[in-house]
This record gives C-alpha cells, structure tokens and sequence, in this order.
C-alpha cells in the first residue's frame, strides 16, 4: 500500500467504506459465535459483542483516515456538492456560464491573434539570433509601395551593407510578397492566384531552413546576366496543388508568362518570413526587373540577417552606420539639387538593427495598436463578467445563509467553508473555460476574415497552440478567484447566530455588492463611450466626399500575355470603348494601377522660376473618358485624347489643389511646369479634387496624363448592373479581340474605398458588439442587486405604505439606491474612456477624447438601461402589499 | 527510550508475533490470541487493533487479502511478509533492551 493506493481509494471511497464495514461486521459475528458457544442466547451475545465492539462509526473514520488521501476526497466531495448546487439552480448556473464563457471566449480569440501577429518567434532555428534592419526615416523615391513602409532598402546598398557586415552578420534580401498568376505548363491548365516573392539566393541560408525536397536556392543563382529560371515552392503549395508529388522537381511553372523550373520544396512549417502572408513560391531575385541591381532609387525590398555568435545587435549597427551613410552621401551628391528639407532628413537618416524574432511584419505595424487596445476592451468585459458573478453569488448566498450557519456552528473551519464555496466559483469558471475555448476557436478566424482584404488576403495560423491553451486555463482561474474569493469570505463569516435568526444584520454584504455594481457600471460605461467614440469616427469616414461617386463603379485588371508592346496601346483603346458601347454600360475608362490600392506614382513638381517641391506628389496615368466614367467634374479645359501621349510637352489635368499649391490661383490652363526627372508638362484641363490614396488625408494634388502601353491596367465601368455581369461582358469582348487580353480581377469601387477603412469598421464593429455586451451584463448586475436590496426591505417598504408613503416616494427610496453607485461608476468610467480614446487617438478620424457628442450619447445611453434596470425592481418595490409584507417573516 | 507512543509500538509488535508464530489469521483470530498467549493479561479493544492494522498495511509490514468464509462471507486475512519480520526482529530487540534497562533500575537499591 502506498500513496497511490491511497489516492484510488480517494476516488473509491464508497468500495473502502463497504470493506471496512465487512471486516468489522466479519468480526462481529465471530465475536457473538463465540460468546454463543459460552451459552448466551443468540440475541444477547449479538449485544455484547456490539458493546464490547465499541463505537463502530468512530472506528470506520479512523480507518479510513488512514487508507485514503483525505484532501483529495473532500475536494472531489465539494466538486460532486457544487456540481448538485449548480443543477439545483438551472436559470442562476446558465446565465452565470454563459456570459462568463462568453468574455473567456472573446479573451481568449483576442490572445490567440495576439500571439499569432505579435509574438510568436518564426518557426526557423534560434529565432533570437535573427536581425531587421531599418532606416529612422523613409524619404519617398519614385518606386514606392505605401504599403511597404520598412521596405526600405535597395539592391546596391544591400551589397554595400553586406560586404560591411563581413564576418559579423550573413543578411539577405527579401522582396515584399505578391500576388502572381501562376499555371502548370501543361496545355489548357487553369490558372490560380499564387503569392510569390523574391528573395536573394542565401536568404534561406541565413535563415535556417532545409529543403524537404530537392534543394533551395545556392549561389548558382547568384550570376547574372543569365540567371537559371528557378523557383523553390512551399511546403503547403507543394501539398495542396501537386499532392505531394516526389516527382515535381525539374517540372515547369508558368508564372506571369515566364516559365521556370522547380528546383526544391522547402521543409514543412516555413512559409515566408511574414506572419499573415503564406508565400507559395520563391523566386531567386536574379529574376527581377534588371534594373534594381544599379538603381539606388527603386527600395522596395527589407533586409534579414543572422547574426554570428558572441556579436550582438549594437556591434553590427556600429559597423554598417558609416557603410549606410556613404550610401546616403553618394546618392546625395547625384542628380538634381535637393531641397534642404530632404538633406537634413538625409543627414539625420540612421539604420537601426532591430531584432528579427518575429520576422519582417508590415502586420504588425499596422495592427499592434488595435489589437492591444481590442485586448483591453476585452479585459474590460472579463472583469464586468467578474463582478457580475460576485455580485450574483453574493446575494445567492443569502438564501443558503443558514445552512452555513449551521454548518459553522457545528464546527466547521472558516478554510473547509471557503474551500467549498471557491471549489464551486472554480467548477463554474471551468465550465465557462471549456464554453470559452470553443468559442474562441470561432471567433477568432472570424475577426481575421473582418480585416482580411479579397485581394490582399491575411492568412494566420491559428492552430491550438499550448500558449494559447495556458492562457485560457490561467484565465479562468484567475476570474474564479476574482469573483469567488469576496463572496466566499462573506458567506463563512463566523456569525452564525445572526443568519440562524433571520435577521436582516447583513448591510456589509450589501455594500460589497454596491461596490461590485459600481465596477460593473464603470467599466461598462468606459466600453460604451469607447464604442460610439469609433462607432461615430467610422461614420465621419464613410461621410466623406471622395471627390467621385464610387458606387456602380467595377474595377477591372485586365491583362495581355501577347507582349507586344505596339498592339497594347490599341488593344486597350478598343477594350474601352467597346465596354463603354455595351448595353447597361453608361461609361468605361482606363487607367493605370486602381485608386485605393496602395501604389502610387510619386515625383517632385518644379513649377518655373521656382525651386523643386518638397513634397511629391501623385502622377496618374488614365485614358480619356476618367472623368465622366467616375464622374470627377471637369472644370475648365478639356479632358485628355488617345492623341496625347508622352512626347513634351506632355498634356496634362491637374487637379484645383494642385494648381491652388503650386501656382496659388485656379486659372492654369496652358501653364507649363516639370517633373524632377524634367519632362515638362502642359496643363490643358482642371478638374475637381478628389481622394486618391485613402480617405484620411485631405485633398491631394493630382496629375492626370496620358496613358503609355500597359502590360496590365486596370478598367473602369460605371453600370447599372451588378460586378459579375460586368465581368462577364467585358470577358467576352475581351475574347472577341483576341490576341489574349483577358480580366485578371474583379472588384467594386465601394469595395476598394471599404478595404482602406477595414481597421477602422472593424474596431467599430468589435468595439460595438463589446460595448454592447458589456452594457447587458452591467445591467443585468444592477437589476440583480436593486431586487435582492428590495426583497431585503419588504418590511420596510410594507411599513411605510401602510403609514401612508406614495408611489412615487417608495420609487424614490429604491432608485436613490440606485444613483449613487451609477454616478460614482459613470465618474470612474468617463476617466477611464478619456484614457482609452487618447492612446487609441491614431485610429480614430476627427474624433476628440472628450467628444461632446459621443460622451452625450453614451450617457443617454446609460441613463436608459439604468432607468429599465432600476425600473423594474421599484415598480415591484411599490407594489408591496404592506398587509402582505407585514405578514410574512 | 523507545518512542513517546511506545502502546502503539508495543502493539505492533504483539501483532507481528502473533502473526509470524500463528501464520494468516483474520483480526479476531489476532485479538484472541493476544488474550490467549498473555494469559488475560492483555486485552486488545477493536478500536486501537483495526487502525493499527491498517496502519501497519500502510507502512508494508503486513499484506492483506480477502477470502471467502465458510457462511460466503468476505473475511479480510492478513500476513506478515520480509520488510515486517524484519521490523519484528528490530522492534523485539529494543524492546528487550528497555526492558532490561528498566529491570536494572528497579533492582539497583
């Protein structure tokens, strides 16, 4: 026998009891056998050997003391208890459940995408040793992604910083990953959007990772000219696309009209080094458009490194600073004069070596913020769920008041009693744990889809990870505790005589169920103020005039893969006016890449006699009929021709901020002004303002040229019709034209506007939906304290109805209850709120702290639950019968 | 000095006796033999001989078994095994050491 038995007898305890109770009963008989044998009656000897037995029940504890683990079974004792308790009280153990699984559940989805954006190492070898490198500043150039903010970086200072790296550091170079069209070369087969990216051939050298088949890139690629047409596919594309096929190394992909050889599959887990973008294919950048590798001006790509053992981040940043600034000098000291403004940027630019744990994430810079601040909103709504229970539980335990007292009075340690009590705080928030993580399992991919573009989609491996998993378990024992502990030391208070009296002596618990109530009210208030604070900054978003009128409008990208250049210009122009000649069509135009989608064209303007501007401002490339299709007025002069092309002085439409910047009056037409790479510009229309980047900034200043024969472009066309019919048309025509031109994508103009708000309609919506919740369970809490205060004052009430109280002075007694707690919660929570729009102030759009607006309508808001809550109970409150209430003890 | 609960030792012991020198017997088999062996002299009551019973299953002196008596009842035999008889000849040398020790004492004039 050992401990091990004696925890199985812990859970046995009915089996031990029978056999102790054997082998005494065994005893017993043999004992009254024998004193029969001495020639007592039957009966008699039964007697005497009972009484010589002694105290069977006494014995069988202290037996049994001995045989089982006695803490295991007093728990398992409480649990069974709790567990009947529960049952006994459905509609108290349901509500308690379910809304405390409900703010475990949104805790635990908001911690899943916390960890899956933010901080989780990439799944490569000592992700520690891993560097990012970044510059302070980001001076725009000519080629520049919006979206791309860290990718700063290009090919020669690349080189430049490795050769200063020397034996400190290995860095690599990786391009941002894209969308590309890809297709197997065999003939007729579909082709499927694939996410590819380039990246320098040690880049997967310097980050660890092995092939799982064939092999990943080498320095072989490394020669140009004439680089080896070779891609290296991901784990997860080579298992979806080609089943795992061992045969597919030397196979050819077609991609974007190339054909390349596959050459490897990397191992299984890897799939970029960017949390939220799963790349499929990698591309060795040799590959790329030839001219990065002497542009210093094309930076699109962001640098990872690994750094050498015994070298640390502040060793390597000293080495590559005076590398990084020759760079700066030289690429200063070319070109055109720049303006002071760009050299002190210049001189103040310093590369920083940031830690690459996580990998390169455009993610996180975007989402950090929100997702804290979302995961604070949701602490806030455990911790309303929280004193919700307590408060429960306390005025629940009132009605088992007296069995405590017994209890107590019969001996009982205040431990044991408390011990009982938490055991079932801890079975109901286990319960609410398990409700919780299905939830989560839910609601989590559900929020990524809220904030995943169609286009541009965000991919996050939310699998069952043990962190996750530790922090749900952690979580409910820390709300069990939170709501238990209080309520648990209330009820075993050690005054038994008061509670076996039935006297009213409990005003202590009344006060902590106020107090209870107040957070509740406080933090509630804080969500709801939170809410129509983002609520009220989306719908300031959505009212903006964008300049155009999206609705109705599609926005295709067509592309050709006949690449000859002097057909393109001509296909495009019959596509568009064939579109615009469709029924149903009331306009189509061209363009170069779709508004709102991130890239833009960015050049200095120099306007005669004056210096070149500081700024850069927007060149878009569209074809005749942009401004009718999108219905962008035309001020004055005319729209542009398919006779305008590129030859100086280039016609141009500017736009009114354009011309009111740079020539201060609205009267340009026939003015003349250059690029900074100084192709001169003739103003020859103005138009309206509009938005073109996203709804945030004012105005832009816009230039509108002509279009240059486009590989890919996209297709405005305004129609009545939905964006699938429109599809469709267009496909058909495009067919009819032969020579391959054919609709990449698809998708509404609305659409396009929508996906540069997503953040902020998700906070709206997720910060609504938490207010919401927060402001029923607050409620709910109130409603459940005033009637509990109620019950405890029917005598009260009774007497003074019969003494000839009002109404409305009976209502007057119960509600003034009521204010004190919800002022001093709304006084709390507003502080709080204050709090809570300052650090969310980046997210939100025209939207001050202490709006005036927003904190009106939070407070009506308040006011009304509170009326409702307090309503119903003082309604019941003045409905006492004072003969009944007098009546019943 | 043997320990402060030297009844519960000298229990045990007694115990262990009866069941090295008598083999497998139930509980009462043992109390009767106490009271036979000393004579009426020692009388052991149900409430200290069952817990040390148990007491001494746990610390793995004794095994224990269930059998079937004679009228189908369940008796519960016990058995001394090695780790017990060792704890015997242990337990019987101290013993016979005190009491030599006292005996000295209360003849030394």
């Amino acid at each position: 026998m050992s401990w091990i038995t004696r925890l199985k007898n812990a859970f046995y305890s009915r089996s031990l009891d029978r056999d102790l109770a054997d082998e005494h009963r065994d005893h017993l008989e043999r004992r009254a056998n024998h004193l029969c044998g001495q020639g007592m009656t039957a009966e008699e000897a039964q007697r005497r050997a009972a009484a010589m037995f002694g105290n069977t029940a006494a014995l069988r504890e202290r037996s049994r003391d001995v045989r089982l683990c006695v803490t295991l079974e007093a728990t398992l004792q409480d649990t069974r208890y709790a567990m009947r308790g529960l049952l006994r009280k459905p509609v108290f153990a349901f509500t308690a459940v379910i809304s405390l699984s409900l703010a475990i559940g949104a805790n635990t989805a908001i911690y899943s995408i916390v960890d899956a954006v933010l901080l989780r190492p990439l799944p490569v070898p000592q992700p520690d040793r891993l560097i990012a490198l970044s510059t302070t500043h980001h001076p725009q150039s000519a080629v520049n992604s919006a979206s791309d903010e860290g990718a700063t970086f290009s090919y020669p200072l690349y080189e430049q910083l490795s050769a200063a790296a020397g034996a400190s550091a290995r860095l690599a170079l990786l391009g941002s990953p894209n969308r590309v069209e890809a297709q197997t070369s065999d003939s007729g087969a579909p082709r499927e959007e694939v996410v590819g990216q380039y990246l320098s051939p040690n880049a997967f050298d310097v980050l660890s990772v092995t092939p799982a088949l064939g092999r990943l890139f080498s320095p072989a690629e490394d020669r140009f000219p004439s680089p080896r047409e070779v891609v290296v596919l991901s784990h997860d594309y080579w298992q979806r696309r080609f089943g795992a096929d061992p045969s597919i190394i030397g196979r050819n992909l077609v991609i974007s009209g190339r054909t390349y050889s596959i050459v490897g599959v990397a191992r299984a887990g890897f799939s970029g080094d960017e949390p939220g973008k799963f790349v499929d294919v990698w591309f060795p950048i040799t590959l790329f458009d030839p001219s990065i590798f002497i542009n210093p001006d094309i930076r699109i790509f962001h640098l990872l490194g690994r750094l050498e053992p015994a070298v640390t981040r502040q060793q390597l940043a000293a080495r590559l600073q005076p590398a990084f600034h020759n760079h700066l000098l030289a690429r200063m000291g070319e070109g055109t004069p720049t303006p002071t403004a760009s050299q002190t940027q210049f001189r103040d630019t310093k590369l920083l070596v940031n830690s690459g744990f996580s990998g390169n994430s455009s993610l996180r810079r975007v989402f950090s913020r929100p997702l804290w601040i979302l995961a604070g909103v949701a602490a806030c709504i455990l911790l309303i769920a929280c004193a919700n229970l307590a408060s429960l539980l306390l005025a629940r335990s009132t009605a088992g008041s007296s069995e405590m007292a017994l209890r107590i009075s019969l001996g009982t340690g205040r431990m044991r009693l408390m011990r009982q009590l938490l055991t079932e705080s801890l079975l109901i928030s286990l319960l609410a744990g398990v409700g919780g993580w299905f939830l989560s399992r839910a609601v989590a991919p559900a929020l990524v889809t809220l904030v995943s573009r169609q286009l541009d989609p965000i991919r996050l491996d939310l699998a069952n990870d043990a962190r996750v998993l530790i922090f749900c378990i952690l979580i409910c024992a820390f709300s069990a505790l939170f709501f238990g502990a209080l309520p648990a030391w209330e009820a075993s208070n050690p005054r038994p005589m008061l509670a076996l009296r039935h006297a009213p002596g409990h005003s202590g618990r009344l006060r902590t169920g106020r107090f209870f109530v107040g957070i509740q009210v406080a933090f509630a208030f804080c969500l709801v103020i939170g809410g129509a604070g983002f609520l009220l900054s989306l719908h300031k978003l959505d009212a903006i005039d964008t300049g155009f009128d999206p609705k109705g409008v599609t926005v295709l990208t067509l592309t050709d893969d006949a690449i000859q250049r002097d057909r393109q210009f001509a296909l495009m122009q019959q596509i568009q006016i064939r579109a615009a000649a469709l029924p149903n069509i009331q306009g189509a135009s061209a363009a170069w890449l779709p508004l709102f989608s991130g890239s833009r064209r960015a050049q200095r303007v120099i306007v005669p006699g004056k210096q070149m501007s500081a700024r850069e401002e927007t060149f878009y490339r569209v074809a005749p009929g942009y401004f009718a299709t999108l219905r962008t007025p035309l001020l004055s002069g005319r729209d542009l021709s398919f006779q305008d092309n590129d030859n100086e002085p280039v016609a141009s439409v500017v736009n009114r901020a354009f011309a009111r910047r740079y020539f201060g009056t609205e009267s340009v037409l026939g003015l003349q002004f250059q690029r900074d790479d100084g192709v001169r510009h003739q103003i020859v229309g103005i138009a309206a303002d509009s938005r073109y980047t996203d709804l945030r900034s004012g105005a832009e200043a816009i230039v509108y040229m002509p279009m240059k024969p486009p590989r890919a472009f996209t297709l405005y066309v305004r129609s009545s019709l939905n964006a699938a019919s429109v599809l469709k048309m267009v496909q058909r025509e495009a067919n009819a034209l032969g020579s391959g031109l054919r609709v990449r994508d698809t998708i509404t103009l609305d659409a396009l506007i929508g996906n540069t708000i997503l953040m902020e309609r998700f906070l709206g919506a997720v910060s609504g939906a938490f207010a919401l919740l927060g402001l029923v369970l607050a409620g709910v809490g109130l409603f459940g304290l005033l009637n509990y205060s109620v019950e405890r004052r029917t005598k009260e009430i009774g007497v003074r109805t019969a003494l000839g109280a009002r109404r409305s002075s009976i209502y007057s007694l119960v509600l003034k209850d009521l204010t004190g707690m919800v002022v001093a919660g709304a006084i709390v929570g507003l502080a709080g709120s204050v709090v809570l729009l300052r650090v969310a102030q980046a997210l939100l759009f025209d939207v001050q702290p202490a709006d005036p607006i927003v904190i009106g309508a939070a407070t009506v808001v308040l006011m009304l639950v509170t009326l409702i809550a307090g309503g119903l109970p003082a309604r019941r409150a003045a409905a006492i019968d004072p003969i009944v209430s007098l009546r019943q003890e | 000095m043997p320990s402060s609960n030297s009844v519960q030792t000298a229990l045990d012991m007694l115990v262990l006796t009866v069941l090295s020198r008598r083999g497998p017997s139930h509980g009462y088999g043992i109390a009767n033999a106490i009271q036979e062996w000393s004579q009426e002299a020692l009388r052991v009551d149900e409430g200290s001989l069952y817990p040390a019973l148990h007491r001494m299953e746990e610390a793995g002196w004794i095994t224990a078994e269930w059998a079937v008596t004679e009228n189908k009842r369940r008796a519960r035999i016990y058995r001394i095994n090695a780790s017990g008889t060792k704890h015997l000849k242990l337990e019987t040398d101290r013993w016979s050491d005190f009491c030599g020790g006292v005996a000295r004492v209360l003849r030394h004039a």
